[in-house]
C-alpha cells in the first residue's frame, strides 16, 4: 500500500516537474515589466520549456522569495535594474539564504546599469569580483562586431564556448558547425574569478579584451581591472548543495535583438549568433535542466566462490573480495539518461576509514545499464585492517551536480576457525610430531607403570636391606 | 643616383598605404632595457614590430625591466587607448597583462620588475614571451605581435616563491592497497628434518626403558586381578586422546567436554580400582 502511494506520489512529482528538475517557479526580477518585451524570446523559450513565470520588480512591496519559511520560487533571473539598491526584500543575505535553500539565480549585469550593491555583495561573498566602482565595460579591438560597433568595439564576437577543461563535460558548445557561429556579447561587464572550486567559467574574453571605466578612462586606459582571459564574461557557481548561480555579464545578449542575426567579423566575415542556443543552454543548466545527477541503487556483496551472495550486508572480513555497483543517471532537458563519465575523466570509488585505503575507478557495467541508468562497478579485496569503513563515491565536477554516497560496512578479523589448519602449514610439522611422540610416551608411560614386572631381585633385595 | 633615393623610399611608402588599405597601428623608437636599482648601466635593446629580439632579456630580482615605444597610428604619432605589455607564460599559456603610460604624444613607458609579476609566471621554466598590444577605438587595425622574451633570474640566495595549486574538483589519484607480507614458513626440508628428529625420540625412549629392565609381564596379572577395572582405565586413558584428537580435527568444544566428563568419570571409578591393584602388587614386594 505503501509503495503504490510513494509510487503515485513520484508519478504526480514528474509530471509536474516536467523541465527541471528542482521545480518550474521562476522569478523574474526587473526595473520595469514593460522591459520584459524585449527578452521576449529569451522569456517564450523558458515558458515554452515549461517554466511559470512571475514578473516583479524591486520596488514591489508583495515580494518575497520565501513564504513561511520555505521557496516561494525554484529560481529567480535577475534582469539589469537601474536602482541602486534591491531593498529589504532582496538582500545579500536573503539570497544567499534562497541559495542554500537550493534555489538557483541567473543573474545577467550590463554595462548600462551599475550593478545593485547588494548584488555586489552577494558575488563578492561567493568570490567573483566585479570590476571598481560597480561599473565597467568589455573592449576589445580585434574581435569586435564590425557591422554594429565599429568604432566602440564594444559588442564582443566570440567563438562558442569549448570544454573549460579535457576531462569536463561540455554543455555549452555550438552545434554542428562551429566555425560559422559566434557568440555576441554587446555591452557587457566582465567579472574576475577566485580561486575557489565552486566557481567556473563559461565563457572568457578573449586574449587581446580588457574592462575599463568608460566614464573616467575614455581617453586611455591607466589602470585595468582585469584583461585577456582572466576576465570571465559568463561564470558559474555551483554551491555544495548544488544549488547553482550563474553571472551573465550582458543581458543584452539574452535580447531578441541579438537571436540569431547576422553579424560581421572584423575580418569580414558574417556568421550568425549563437545567443538564443546558448541562453538556451546557460539558463538550462543554471536551472538545474541539463546536468543534474541522480543516484538510482547502491549495491555490494561478496565476489568469491561458494559464498553467501546477500546484498549490502553490513560487515565483511578482512581480505574478502568484494564487487560495488552503482547507477547513476543524469537529467537531459526532459528525461531521466544514462550518465556516461565525459572522456578523460573517471568515477571512483573510495574505501576508507579515515583515509582511503583504496581508490578504484569504477568501470561501465553493461549488464544491469539501461537507457536511463548506467550502473559502474568495480571488484576488490578488502583491506587487512579490521575496522569500520566506508564505500564512497565522491563525484564532485565542474558543472555537474554533487554526488557524494557513502555505505559504512564493519570489516571483521579472521575468525579462530578462518585461518589455515596447522597441518597446512609445514613449519607446524615438528610440533605435530612433538603432541605425537608424547602422547606416545605418555601411553608407554602409563602402560610400564602399571603392569611392569621386577626383573632384577637381587637390587632390590639390597635396597630392602 | 642619390637624388633618386628619397624619390624610390616614397614609392615604397605609398606601394605599403595601397597594399594596407585601412590604417593600422604600429610602433617606432622602441627599445627595451633592464637596469639594477641602484643606478648601474642598463642594458639596451632595440626593438621593432616586425621580428622579436632573437635572444631573451634576463630579468634580476632587483632589476627593473622598462620598455619605451612611440605609438602611431600609420605612422603618425598619437595615443591609443590600449596600450600593453602583455607577458606569457608559454607552458601554461597564462598571461598577465602590463600597461604603458601613455603620453599625449604617443610616447609610452611601461616598467616592469619582478614583484610586479605574478608567481606562477615567475616559476615558469621557459622564458616569457613577451607582446606588444596597441590598438584603440575606430576603425584602425590593432597590433599584437610579439617583441621579446625574458628569461627571469630568482634571487639565489632567497628562497623562491611558493605557489598553492587552488583546489579543482577532478579525478584523483588511483589508491591501490599494499597488503602485509604473509607469514612464512622455512623450507619443507628442514621442517621434514625436525619430524624425523622428534619422532625418534619415541623408539630411543621404548628402547632406553627395554634396556633399564622396563617390560610389561605383569599385564596377564593385573588383568587377572581386575580385568573390568584395568581395561576400562586404560581404555579410558586411550579415549581421552582419541577425544582429543577428534577435538583437533573436526570436533568443537562443545562436543568435546561433555564426552571428557564421561571418559573422566570412567578414568576416576575405573582408575581406583586398577591403581588399587597396583598398589597391592606394590606392597606385595612384586614391583
Amino acid at each position: 500500500m505503501q509503495s503504490l502511494f510513494s509510487f503515485c506520489v513520484l508519478l504526480f512529482a514528474t509530471l509536474v516537474s516536467a523541465i527541471s528538475t528542482t521545480g518550474d517557479r521562476l522569478l523574474v526580477i526587473l526595473d520595469d515589466v514593460a522591459d520584459k518585451a524585449s527578452y521576449s524570446k529569451f522569456l517564450g523559450d523558458l515558458e515554452s520549456r515549461g517554466f511559470n513565470i512571475a514578473f516583479e520588480t524591486p520596488k514591489s512591496e508583495t515580494l518575497s522569495l520565501f513564504r513561511l519559511g520555505e521557496r516561494a520560487y525554484d529560481h529567480v533571473l535577475f534582469l539589469p535594474c537601474k536602482s541602486k539598491g534591491l531593498g529589504p526584500n532582496l538582500t545579500p543575505n536573503v539570497l544567499l539564504q534562497f541559495i542554500n535553500a537550493d534555489g538557483n539565480i541567473l543573474l545577467t549585469l550590463s554595462s548600462g546599469n551599475a550593478t545593485p550593491s547588494s548584488l555586489v555583495s552577494l558575488l563578492a561573498e561567493l568570490d567573483i569580483q566585479l570590476p571598481i566602482d560597480r561599473t565597467g565595460l568589455v573592449v576589445d579591438h580585434f574581435n569586435y562586431d564590425a557591422a554594429n560597433a565599429a568604432d566602440l568595439h564594444d559588442v564582443l564576437l566570440l567563438p562558442p564556448p569549448g570544454s573549460v577543461r579535457p576531462d569536463v563535460k561540455d554543455f555549452f558548445s555550438a552545434g554542428t558547425d562551429a566555425s560559422k557561429e559566434v557568440l555576441a556579447f554587446p555591452r557587457g561587464v566582465g567579472v574576475a574569478l577566485g580561486g575557489g572550486e565552486l566557481l567556473t567559467p563559461i565563457v572568457r574574453a578573449p586574449r587581446t579584451a580588457y574592462s575599463y571605466n568608460p566614464k573616467e578612462q575614455a581617453e586611455v586606459v591607466d589602470e585595468v581591472f582585469a584583461a585577456g582571459e582572466q576576465l570571465a564574461l559568463v561564470s558559474a557557481m555551483q554551491a555544495r548543495n548544488s544549488a547553482r548561480l550563474t553571472v551573465v555579464g550582458s543581458a543584452e545578449m539574452l535580447q531578441d535583438g541579438w537571436f540569431d542575426v547576422e553579424v560581421k567579423k572584423v575580418g569580414g566575415q558574417a556568421a550568425k549568433t549563437f545567443n538564443r542556443e546558448f541562453a538556451k543552454r546557460v539558463s538550462g543548466w543554471t536551472f538545474q535542466e541539463i546536468g543534474v545527477l541522480r543516484v538510482n541503487w547502491i549495491e555490494h556483496h561478496l565476489n568469491e566462490a561458494g559464498a553467501s551472495n546477500e546484498s549490502n550486508p553490513e560487515i565483511y572480513r578482512i581480505k574478502n573480495d568484494v564487487t560495488y555497483t552503482i547507477s547513476l543517471s543524469e537529467w537531459s532537458w526532459s528525461a531521466w539518461t544514462a550518465f556516461k563519465v565525459p572522456t578523460n575523466d573517471l568515477l571512483q570509488l573510495e574505501f576508507s576509514m579515515l583515509s582511503p585505503f583504496h581508490r578504484l575507478p569504477l568501470a561501465l557495467d553493461a549488464a544491469h545499464s539501461s537507457p536511463e541508468a548506467a550502473a559502474y562497478t568495480a571488484s576488490f579485496t578488502v583491506p587487512d585492517q579490521h575496522g569500520i569503513f566506508n564505500f564512497k563515491v565522491n563525484y564532485k565536477r565542474p558543472f555537474l551536480t554533487n554526488v557524494e554516497e557513502k555505505n559504512t560496512v564493519s570489516v571483521r578479523h579472521m575468525a579462530h576457525d578462518e585461518w589455515p589448519r596447522s597441518y597446512a602449514i609445514s613449519g607446524a610439522w615438528p610440533w605435530i610430531a612433538g603432541i605425537a611422540a608424547t602422547i606416545t610416551g605418555w601411553l608407554g608411560f602409563c602402560a610400564l607403570w602399571m603392569y611392569s614386572a621386577p626383573t632384577d631381585k637381587k637390587k632390590e633385595s639390597k635396597k630392602t636391606q | 643616383m642619390r637624388f633618386l633615393q628619397p624619390f624610390a623610399s616614397a614609392l615604397l611608402l605609398l606601394a605599403a598605404g595601397t597594399a594596407q588599405a585601412a590604417s593600422s597601428w604600429g610602433f617606432d623608437e622602441g627599445s627595451v632595457s633592464v637596469a639594477a636599482k641602484k643606478g648601474s648601466e642598463a642594458v639596451r635593446e632595440k626593438i621593432n614590430q616586425k621580428t622579436p629580439l632573437s635572444k631573451p632579456v634576463e630579468l634580476g630580482s632587483a632589476d627593473a625591466l622598462k620598455v619605451i615605444l612611440t605609438a602611431k597610428d600609420n605612422g603618425k604619432a598619437k595615443r591609443p587607448h590600449q596600450a600593453f605589455v602583455v607577458l606569457k607564460d608559454q607552458e601554461s599559456g597564462l598571461e598577465a597583462p602590463f600597461l604603458f603610460t601613455v603620453k599625449e604624444s604617443g610616447k609610452a613607458v611601461a616598467q616592469i620588475s619582478q614583484k610586479d609579476i605574478p608567481v606562477q609566471l615567475l616559476l615558469s621554466t621557459k622564458p616569457l614571451k613577451a607582446s606588444v598590444v596597441i590598438a584603440s577605438f575606430g576603425s584602425a587595425q590593432g597590433l599584437n605581435t610579439p617583441v621579446f622574451d625574458v628569461s627571469i633570474k630568482l634571487d639565489a640566495n632567497a628562497p623562491p616563491p611558493s605557489y598553492e595549486k587552488p583546489l579543482r574538483y577532478g579525478q584523483k589519484e588511483e589508491i591501490r592497497h599494499t597488503f602485509k607480507a604473509g607469514p612464512q614458513s622455512p623450507p619443507k626440508v628442514i621442517s621434514l628434518f625436525f619430524v624425523l628428529a622428534v619422532l625418534a625420540t619415541v623408539p630411543a625412549l621404548l628402547v632406553s626403558w627395554v634396556l633399564l629392565g622396563g617390560n610389561v609381564d605383569h599385564l596377564t596379572k593385573a588383568i587377572g586381578a581386575a580385568p573390568l577395572s584395568h581395561a576400562s582405565f586404560f581404555g579410558s586413558i586411550v579415549a581421552m586422546e582419541f577425544v582429543f584428537f577428534l577435538y583437533y580435527t573436526s570436533w568443537n568444544l562443545f562436543q568435546v567436554v561433555p564426552v571428557i566428563v564421561v571418559v573422566g568419570v570412567v578414568t576416576v571409578f575405573s582408575g581406583t580400582k586398577a591403581l588399587g591393584e597396583v598398589q597391592t602388587r606394590r606392597l606385595a614386594g612384586e614391583l
